[in-house]
């Protein structure tokens, strides 16, 4: 499926493994942004990753939890940051230039060693 | 193909086949109802190795881990119910596992459990964070050799051959009573639980992943899964085995994990004992890593992480963190003061619970011609996969009650 092929199946795109341009894993499709008016077509604007994400597909209880555990940050990667979708989401640009890497970057301060 | 390679891997599949709960629970088995559950080890291991099998299989053609495979088949809700649910099972594995390590030192060393498993834990780490995959897998796998003297022991005490060929065959024992019958079954689904722990196919699958296999490496993820798991099963039963011939007639159960080890020291005296402790060291602290590991492979494919101990551990930092927090906690559980054989016996029941959102959409991929094309499932993987689908339904839905009827095995 190209990116700038038409999208049918929103449903096929979420809760895809997402892929930099470098073949690193930078995070999963937790929810897909639409953009339209209304009679007018249905368009993908962006791929939501974070647990920001969960709070249209979990209920509030279960929102409640994730919202204490992970907090609600959410990152928004533009459409055209989609190289391809096979089995897995492709992007054109780095994990840092889609936003997706910051989470990675924390998480390796609280390592020992340097770099 | 690459013999020596094939060969180390059946080696490690051998020597990582058992772990605690299996020790507990084969020596359990065979003390009380003799070998009347041989057919529930043979049929597991049948189990286990389909659904193996299918895994390395995704894990080489679709390149898809079991979690990556779970969000995206059964959605985040769903998923998410499983990644807890299996997270708590592993959780409670990998403590039981670290708490058996723990005993063992005790055994071997006189020194205090909890300061053994402080020790034991703090190896682990240093294990996971400097050695290289196959490094862990193979120097657990191989050294869990030692317990081979397991096999040894039962070919020396002369067991009545037939009679352990007759539990091969499907059979409840005559004249059980309510209650007998009862703790029987609860036996069965343990076991059952046991050897088709859902960690090993985590692990398995990742492994693959880790290993970058491809369609070339099919056959020895086949021939692994076969041969590998067969000969652990064999260990398995031996265990069995030798509890039934030693332990049931003097009327011993073996609640103690260092009470398993007086099984080689009957026909070996002190260096059978020795064996057996050295063999349950590496084969169970093989078990510790791989059901923390496992629980952090699921948190990195569920959400999407850099994961994988091919990387430098710094590259994968979200990963690192969650094996290295996972060990702290089970390390925590045991502190608490809680037996190793309690936690396997809730180990085994949570397991059972979680069998069957595990394997559905591994299940579900694996028949995929989209996926998997001339890969995907035939006849036979169909027919055994759906057919023992069926099998840990019903031993999921039976777990938990006959866990409380038995008060875990106890009745």
């Amino acid at each position: 499926m190209k990116a700038s092929g038409s999208l049918k199946l929103v449903a096929g795109v979420r809760d895809l493994q997402i892929v930099d341009c470098e073949e690193c894993n930078c995070g999963i499709v937790d929810d897909i942004e639409l953009k339209g008016k209304p009679g007018g077509p249905l368009k993908v604007a962006a791929l939501v990753v974070g647990p920001g994400g969960y709070s249209a597909r979990l209920p509030g209880w279960a929102m409640w939890i994730v919202d204490r555990v992970a907090g609600r940050s959410a990152v928004k990667v533009p459409w055209d940051k989609v190289e391809n979708v096979t089995s897995v989401v492709h992007l054109n640009v780095t994990a840092k230039e889609a936003g997706l890497a910051r989470a990675e970057a924390r998480a390796r301060r609280l390592l020992p060693g340097r770099g | 193909m690459k013999l020596t390679e094939l060969f180390l891997g059946i080696l490690t599949a051998v020597g990582g086949f058992v772990d605690v709960s299996e020790l507990v629970f084969m020596s359990q088995a065979g003390s009380r109802f003799g070998y009347a559950l041989i057919w529930v080890v043979v049929l597991s291991t049948v189990g286990i190795m389909v659904f193996g099998e299918m895994s390395g299989r995704v894990a080489a053609i679709a390149k898809q881990p079991v979690f990556n495979l779970m969000r995206n088949r059964l959605g985040l809700r769903l998923g998410l119910i499983t990644l807890i649910a299996s997270f708590v099972s592993n959780l409670i594995t990998c403590a039981a596992e670290i708490g058996g390590v723990a005993l063992v030192l005790q055994l071997l060393t006189g020194a205090p459990m909890r300061l053994m498993a402080v020790a034991a834990t703090a190896a682990f780490i240093a294990t996971v964070w400097f050695l290289p995959f196959k490094w862990i897998e193979r120097t657990y796998g191989l050294l869990g050799l030692f317990m081979l003297v397991f096999g040894a022991a039962l070919v020396a005490i002369h067991p009545p051959w037939g009679q352990i060929a007759g539990g091969m065959v499907p059979q409840v024992p005559r004249g059980l009573s309510t209650r007998d019958m009862i703790a029987f079954a609860y036996f069965a689904v343990a076991l059952l639980s046991a050897v088709m722990f859902p960690y090993e196919t985590y692990f398995y699958s990742s492994g693959g992943i880790e290993d970058e296999w491809g369609p070339k490496d099919l056959g020895i993820n086949k021939l692994t899964t076969i041969v590998g798991f067969s000969l652990g099963s064999l260990l398995a039963i031996a265990l069995l085995a030798s509890a039934a011939q030693l332990f049931g007639p003097a009327g011993i159960s073996p609640e103690m994990v260092g009470t398993v080890a007086l099984q080689a020291g009957v026909p070996f005296g002190k260096i059978g004992i020795l064996l057996a402790l050295l063999g349950m060291l590496f084969a169970i602290g093989g078990a510790a890593i791989e059901t923390c590991l496992a629980n952090a492979y699921s948190l990195g494919q569920f959400f999407g992480w850099r994961w994988g101990r091919h990387r430098p551990p710094r590259e994968a930092p979200r990963f690192t963190l969650s094996w290295m927090a996972i060990f702290v906690v089970a390390l925590v559980i045991v502190l608490t003061g809680v037996e190793p054989v309690e936690l396997a016996e809730y180990a085994v029941v949570a397991s059972i619970l979680v069998l069957p959102l595990t394997y559905l959409p591994l299940l579900l991929l694996a028949g995929d011609r989209a996926y998997m094309r001339v890969h995907a499932n035939g006849l036979l993987s169909k027919t055994l996969g759906w057919g023992f689908y069926v099998l840990i339904v019903v031993a999921a839905l039976a777990a938990l009650p006959l866990f409380l009827l038995t008060s875990g095995g106890q009745l």
